[in-house]
């Protein structure tokens, strides 16, 4: 009887588990399955069916009609301009605040964690007129400062609970040696915390190469959009007409965020979990 | 080592730089917009003081903005319901299994990691009605009627649509942070729990959940700040409508502010956001009482 009850639970359970499995995963197979599609297959097939063909003329539509390569450049050269400086001073700021005691440091945490509570949008307004009068607008100035800014409340915060952990010996050892408190952090810290500098920047790389308002809103020309913009705008100019060249499109851009998002998985859910579970 | 970094200059040499571009960016940007908000603009030319009128015209006659409020209400809500409760449950069922754990979370966590932007597409297309996008084709099986369901376009339903598109994108991510928790639950606990008689559903419900109750309301209070100054799903699924149905108060600022060319309303509707954002999120803070112990 119990045997029984157990197997039948275990059923359930799994019938579950696929399902939802099938529902996270199942619209971006279609995506990629659709994006296969010739124009005919559009027409007669069901929605849900598989292409008839390994068609990619929707690919070479998508290289040679768009600026999807000018798109992989801009996201690129934003992410790194994003990520590197960053890491290196919500670095410092949260390892400060976590290891080095002063006054006004409670007041300097909270002021930095209160960004959590701020939106984005609302800054947009300012920025814009700023950015207009210096000439920002259309430059990678304009996408890349925001977008530090608004992501260090969140990173200082998950630097400020890693550091609680770093060993303070091995910095006194290295103080009484004679080295300085700056070469500390570059040959010393930095080192150390390689984990959690590669668990926040996996996270945040994530969130730049997905950011969409502020590239929306500080870029005017094809050639300064990023990748998340050209697939919108891709899809706009399109309209209803090429469906096959959209699901090309929308696979493009996603296609390099799984490929990241499966290597470095493991390093991405473990900080995710530990930084809000700790955090 | 507190002799070494605690010199004045090499505080400030480490925490100067992430101070000043968070304070030039995010604290500067807020309090100038609230100074524009006293203004009537278009964003050239000249501003025109008018005191808080622009406040007065957005609580007293603006109905639309009154509607964008409760409808961010409403999002919110839908957001926290699906996000951190269905997130407890993937979580707990994720725990109760013992094979392939690793490749469930990987493939849960896949929604996370694309943009909003894609993810919009995506449903646009599941939920296309011409051509008949899947999600309709599969309904029609069961009731005809249903092929022509319109779900972005429909104005009773276009907010309940969106909101739901940004929980299933956010839901995995609320699950491995649960998951985490849970499976960080003292063995004790659910052995004495079990030792008493308690079933499963006993123990998860009287032992484990209360025990990573911190963790779920962390949660609440990152899906609320997150949900309330939700933008993308609105803006890019429905574009707010049709007429106002799906409008929330951020791609309301934006579109007065963007759209309209009114900068310094828009900016008075920047000013409301923030207060409405610090207030609830102060005021859900206070009353579950976290951040208390730091």
């Amino acid at each position: 009887m119990k045997k029984n009850k157990v197997t039948f639970g275990t059923v359930v359970k799994w019938i579950l588990i696929i399902l939802l499995v099938v529902m996270q995963v199942y619209p971006f197979v279609y995506v990629m399955f659709s994006s296969f599609k010739t124009l005919d297959d559009f027409r007669q097939l069901p929605a849900y069916a598989l292409p008839s063909s390994f068609y990619i003329g929707n690919y070479i539509t998508v290289f040679t009609k768009s600026h999807m390569l000018t798109y992989f450049k801009n996201s690129i050269s934003v992410l790194v301009g994003v990520l590197i400086p960053l890491l290196l001073i919500a670095l410092m700021a949260g390892f400060a605040l976590s290891k080095i005691k002063f006054k006004g440091k409670k007041f300097l945490l909270n002021y930095f964690l209160l960004g959590l509570m701020l939106p984005m949008q609302v800054a947009l307004i300012p920025l814009f007129t700023i950015f207009n009068k210096l000439g920002l607008i259309n430059t990678y100035a304009a996408i890349i400062l925001p977008q530090i800014a608004f992501s260090l409340s969140y990173s200082i915060q998950l630097f400020y609970s890693f550091s609680k952990f770093f060993p303070e010996e091995i910095l006194e050892a290295a103080i009484i040696d004679g080295c300085n408190p700056l070469g500390c952090f570059f040959k010393m810290v930095i080192p150390m915390s390689l984990n959690s500098v590669i668990t926040v920047a996996t996270m945040q790389a994530v969130f730049c190469w997905n950011e969409y308002i502020n590239a929306y809103t500080f870029t005017r020309s094809t050639n300064m959009k990023t990748i998340t913009l050209g697939l919108n705008d891709y899809v706009g100019s399109m309209g209803l007409t090429d469906w096959g060249a959209t699901f090309a499109a929308i696979t493009v851009t996603v296609l390099p965020v799984f490929i990241f998002y499966f290597f470095s998985s493991k390093k991405m859910l473990a900080g995710m979990s530990a930084g809000a579970v700790k955090g | 080592m507190q002799k070494a970094f605690g010199k004045k200059s090499i505080i400030f040499l480490f925490i100067f730089p992430a101070f000043l571009i968070y304070t030039l960016f995010v604290v500067v940007s807020i309090i100038w917009a609230g100074y524009y908000s006293f203004f009537d603009w278009s964003g050239v030319g000249s501003k025109a003081f008018i005191g808080l009128q622009n406040y007065v015209e957005l609580i007293a006659n603006d109905k639309v903005f009154k509607s964008t409020v409760w409808h961010t209400l409403i999002y919110t809500v839908i957001n926290v319901l699906i996000q951190v409760f269905g997130g407890l449950l993937f979580a707990i069922l994720l725990s109760r299994v013992k094979k392939g754990r690793t490749a469930l979370q990987t493939l849960y966590y896949v929604p996370v990691v694309i943009s909003s932007v894609a993810i919009c597409q995506i449903f646009l297309k599941l939920l296309s009605v011409t051509p008949t996008g899947v999600v309709n084709q599969l309904l029609s099986m069961f009731n005809p009627a249903l092929k022509v369901m319109e779900w972005t376009s429909n104005p009773n339903i276009s907010l309940y649509v969106t909101a739901f598109v940004e929980g299933y994108k956010y839901l995995g991510l609320y699950m491995v942070i649960f998951y985490a928790a849970l499976i960080g639950v003292p063995d004790e606990l659910s052995e004495a729990a079990r030792i008493d008689g308690a079933n499963h559903i006993k123990e998860y419900w009287y032992v484990k959940v209360p025990y990573i109750k911190p963790v779920i309301i962390a949660n609440c209070i990152l899906v609320l700040n997150g949900s309330l100054r939700s933008f993308e799903f609105s803006y890019l699924l429905t574009r707010g409508g049709p007429g106002n149905a799906s409008e929330l108060m951020t791609t309301y600022m934006y579109k007065q502010a963007f759209a309209s060319m009114k900068y310094g309303y828009g900016s008075s509707v920047a000013i409301m956001i923030v207060i409405i954002c610090l207030v609830i999120g102060l005021m859900f803070r206070k009353i579950t009482g976290e951040g208390k112990e730091e």
